[in-house]
C-alpha cells in the first residue's frame, strides 16, 4: 500500500531519516512539506500500520522523534495523548505518525520505529508434576 | 519437492487477516516459495472481520478503517475465504446453512494451520445465575446491538430503569454508552433500525458500573472514559472524597517504591509504577463529566472495591437485589489483588450484565486432535510458543500456530492483534523457509496432525464446503463485497439529519442469502 502522496524530486524535498527499534537506519527518504510521517512510510514502505488510516482511532503508528524535533511540534491534544497511552513502548518523546506533519523546520528528523515485538504468550513444556 | 504452504486458517477475525498479509507480503507471488502458497479462510460466521464488524461499537466508525486492508489482503488470488462454516467437533450454530466441519475433514487437505478463532465465550459469574431476562452477559448486549448472528434477542428496555454492569473494562464502557446514548446520536452509524426502535422506548436512567479493584487498576482505555464523561444530557456520578483519598495515598505509595527505577529511564507506563494512561485516568474520573451532576436526565456511576456475591428477585421497586462484597487491595500497585475486606452491601436493580472477560470455545477443543492444545487449567488461550501451538507434553504441533486473542487470550485492544501478528507472521515463514530448504526445523519432539505430502493439491476444498458453495450456503469473499456495498447503498437511502445518511443499513442472513441469490440469477440471466 503506498502513501497516496508525490515524491519531490531528488535534491528538493525535506529528508527524513527511519530507524528501527534497536537505531539501526533503515533508509533515508525525501519528501515534501505537509505529508505525514504516516503517509511517507507507506509510500516508502516502512513497517508502519496505521490501522485506523489516520482518524486517531488506533496506536499503531507510534513512532519515536529526537526531543530536539519533539519540542518543534505543537503539543499532542487529549485526543493523540489518550490513544498514545495504549502504545506499547511508549516513551517521553512519542507521537502517532499520523499526526505529525512535515514542515522545513523538521527536516533530517529521525524517526524511530517502537520496539515491535512484545512477547507473546510463551507457554513451556509440561509443568512437571511430582 | 518440499511441501508447499497450503494454510487452512480457523476464524476470519482481524488477527486472520494481519497474519496472513503479511505471510503474503514476505512470500510473493513471483517468489518460488510464494507460487506454492495458498491461503483458505474459514469463519463460522456469514460475514468476514470478526469483532471489528460484531463487536466494536458503532460510534467507532474509524475504527472499522482497518476493513480496507483486510480486502487488500482478501484480493490476493492465492486467497479464499469461506464464510458460514464452522470447524470443530461440535456443531453449535443451529443455521440450517452453516456447514459444520470438524478438523479430520479439514487437516488432510492443508500442510498448514492457523487458528485465529479469538476467545468467542463470555466468562461466567457463580454468583450471578437468574434467568436472562434480569442477568445476561455484556457481550449479549453487543451481540444485539451488532445483529450478530447468534444474538439471544435485545434486552427489555421498557421496564428497565437502573442497569448494572459489572467488569472495569473497555466493553462495560461500550455497552453502558450505548444504552445511555440518546437514540438520535445513534443514528447515522451501522445500528440496525430495529436496535433504535428498542432504544426509543428504553427507560434506562442509571447505569453503574462495579469493579472489585480500585480506580488505578481499571482496565478501560483513556478514550473510551472521556467519551463516557462526554456524552451529551449524560453526567457521572462523583468519586467519593474516600476513593480520592485511598487512590492519591496509593500513587504516593508506589511512587516511593519504584522511584528508582523510573528516575532516569525514559520509558512511561512499565515497570512497577502505574502507567500514564492509569493516572490520566484517574485524573478524568477525579475531574468527572462535562454534564454536573444532578442537571442531567441520565446518570452513571463507576463503583470500586466491590464484587458480586449474590443475586435475586426483589419485591421492592426494581426487579433484583445484588449482594456485593466489598473489597481492599493486598498492596497497592496495578498488579494488586482485591481481598475481601468482611463487609456486604446490597443494590437494588433492574438488569445485571457481567462483562468479566471471555476464554476460547471450549467445544472446538473438545475434539481429539485439539484437546491438548489448550491451557489449563482456566481455558484461557490456546498453548503456544511465539505463535506456534505446543500439546500439554510440551510437543510442538508441527506447522500449525495460533494468533491474536486465541493465542494471547482476550487482552487487548486491535493494535495488540496487530503485534502479535509480526510475531506470528515471521514464525510461519521461518518454519516454512527452513524446511523448503531441507533444514530440520526443530530439536524440539513434534507431532503432526496435517497432511506432509508435497502431492497435496494446492487447490482443493473439503467435498463439505464444495457442496455449501454450490447451495449458496457458503459465503465467498466476493458475495461479502457485493453485501457490504449493499448494506452501505441502503445506508445512504436513509436521510437521517439534514443531509446526513446512514452509514449502513446491516443486513442479516436471511436477507444477505435473498440478495444474493437475486445476484447470482441476474448474473445468470445476463450471461446466457
Ligand atoms: C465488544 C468488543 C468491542 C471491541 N472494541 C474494540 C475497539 O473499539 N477498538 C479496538 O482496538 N479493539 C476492540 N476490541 C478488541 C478487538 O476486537 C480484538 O483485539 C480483536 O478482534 C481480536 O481479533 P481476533 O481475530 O483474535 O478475534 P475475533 O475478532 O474474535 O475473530 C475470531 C473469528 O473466528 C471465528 N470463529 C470462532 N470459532 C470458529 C470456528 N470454530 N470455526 C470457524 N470460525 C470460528 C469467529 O466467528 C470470529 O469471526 C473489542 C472487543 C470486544 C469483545
Ligand atoms: S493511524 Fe490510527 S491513530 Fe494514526
Amino acid at each position: 500500500m503506498h502513501g497516496g502522496i508525490n515524491r519531490p524530486e531528488p535534491g528538493t524535498g525535506l529528508k527524513v531519516h527511519f530507524k528501527d527499534s534497536k537505531g539501526n537506519h533503515i533508509k533515508t527518504v525525501e519528501v515534501n512539506e505537509g505529508d505525514s510521517i504516516l503517509e511517507i512510510a507507506h509510500e516508502y514502505d516502512i513497517d508502519l500500520e496505521g490501522a485506523c488510516e489516520a482518524s486517531l482511532a488506533c496506536s499503531t503508528c507510534h513512532v519515536i522523534l529526537p526531543p530536539e524535533y519533539y519540542d518543534l511540534l505543537p503539543e499532542p491534544g487529549d485526543d493523540e495523548n489518550d490513544m498514545l497511552d495504549m502504545a506499547f513502548g511508549l516513551t517521553d518523546t512519542s507521537r502517532l505518525g499520523c499526526q505529525v506533519i512535515m514542515k522545513k523546520e523538521l527536516d533530517d528528523i529521525i524517526v524511530t520505529l517502537p520496539a515491535a515485538t512484545r512477547n507473546m504468550y510463551v507457554d513451556g513444556a509440561k509443568p512437571t508434576t511430582h | 519437492m518440499s511441501i508447499p504452504l497450503k494454510l487452512a486458517v480457523v476464524g476470519g477475525g482481524p488477527s486472520a487477516f494481519y497474519v496472513v498479509s503479511r505471510v503474503l507480503q514476505q512470500l510473493p507471488q513471483n517468489s518460488a516459495l510464494g507460487a506454492r502458497l495458498r491461503v483458505h479462510i474459514y469463519d463460522r460466521l456469514w460475514a468476514p472481520h470478526g469483532l471489528v464488524r460484531y463487536g466494536v461499537a458503532p460510534d467507532h466508525p474509524e475504527v472499522k478503517n482497518c476493513t480496507s486492508k483486510f480486502d487488500e489482503t482478501a484480493h490476493d488470488p492465492r486467497v479464499r475465504f469461506f464464510g458460514n462454516v464452522n470447524i470443530g467437533a461440535a456443531p453449535i450454530n443451529p443455521s440450517p446453512d452453516v456447514t459444520n466441519l470438524p478438523l479430520s475433514s479439514l487437516l488432510p487437505h492443508y500442510s498448514h494451520l492457523l487458528l485465529a478463532n479469538g476467545c468467542p465465550t463470555p466468562r461466567v459469574h457463580p454468583a450471578l445465575s437468574l434467568p436472562s431476562s434480569v442477568c445476561r452477559p455484556a457481550l449479549d448486549v453487543v451481540h444485539w446491538y451488532t445483529s450478530h448472528p447468534a444474538s439471544a434477542g435485545p434486552p427489555d428496555l421498557s421496564r428497565t430503569e437502573h442497569v448494572t454492569v459489572i467488569g472495569h473494562g473497555n466493553v462495560a464502557l461500550d455497552v453502558a454508552r450505548i444504552l445511555l446514548s440518546h437514540p438520535s446520536r445513534l443514528e447515522p452509524y451501522d445500528v440496525p433500525n430495529a436496535v433504535l426502535d428498542i432504544l426509543r422506548t428504553s427507560r434506562v436512567k442509571h447505569v453503574s458500573i462495579f469493579g472489585r479493584r480500585g480506580p488505578l487498576q481499571a482496565s478501560f482505555a483513556p478514550r473510551e472514559l472521556r467519551e463516557m464523561m462526554s456524552l451529551d444530557d449524560v453526567s457521572f456520578t462523583p468519586l467519593s472524597q474516600d476513593i480520592i483519598e485511598r487512590s492519591e495515598s496509593e500513587i504516593n505509595a508506589v511512587e516511593k517504591i519504584s522511584e528508582p527505577q523510573v528516575a532516569g529511564g525514559q520509558t512511561l507506563g512499565i515497570g512497577t509504577g502505574y502507567s500514564r494512561a492509569q493516572k490520566r485516568m484517574f485524573n478524568m474520573l477525579k475531574s468527572g463529566s462535562k454534564a454536573h451532576y444532578g442537571t442531567t436526565p441520565k446518570t452513571f456511576s463507576i463503583e470500586f472495591f466491590k464484587s458480586p456475591v449474590g443475586l435475586e428477585y426483589s419485591s421492592g421497586p426494581h426487579s433484583v437485589s445484588l449482594k456485593l462484597s466489598h473489597t481492599t487491595l493486598d498492596s497497592p500497585g496495578p498488579n494488586a489483588r482485591a481481598v475481601p475486606s468482611g463487609e456486604f452491601s446490597t443494590i437494588d436493580t433492574d438488569l445485571v450484565l457481567p462483562s468479566l472477560g471471555y476464554i476460547p470455545d471450549s467445544s472446538f477443543f473438545a475434539d481429539n486432535l485439539s484437546s491438548s492444545w489448550i491451557a489449563t487449567p482456566g481455558l484461557s488461550h490456546v498453548r503456544n510458543n511465539s505463535g506456534r501451538i505446543v500439546d500439554t507434553e510440551g510437543n510442538l504441533i508441527r506447522n500449525a500456530y495460533v494468533s491474536g486473542w486465541a493465542a494471547s487470550g482476550a487482552k487487548g485492544v486491535l493494535a495488540r492483534t496487530v503485534e502479535d501478528a509480526r510475531v506470528v507472521s515471521s514464525a510461519i515463514v521461518e518454519d516454512y523457509t527452513k524446511s523448503s530448504t531441507g533444514d530440520s526445523v526443530d530439536d524440539q519432539t513434534q507431532s503432526s496432525v496435517l497432511s506432509t505430502s508435497p502431492e497435496i493439491t494446492l487447490d482443493s476444498i473439503p467435498s463439505e464446503v464444495q457442496i455449501g458453495l454450490e447451495r449458496g450456503a457458503v459465503t465467498t469473499y466476493e458475495d461479502w463485497k457485493q453485501i457490504d456495498a449493499e448494506e452501505i447503498r441502503r445506508g445512504q437511502e436513509e436521510v437521517v439529519i439534514g443531509d446526513l445518511k446512514k452509514e449502513r443499513q446491516r443486513m442479516d442472513w436471511s436477507s444477505a442469502k435473498v440478495f444474493l441469490s437475486d445476484v447470482r440469477d441476474k448474473t445468470a440471466t445476463s450471461s446466457s
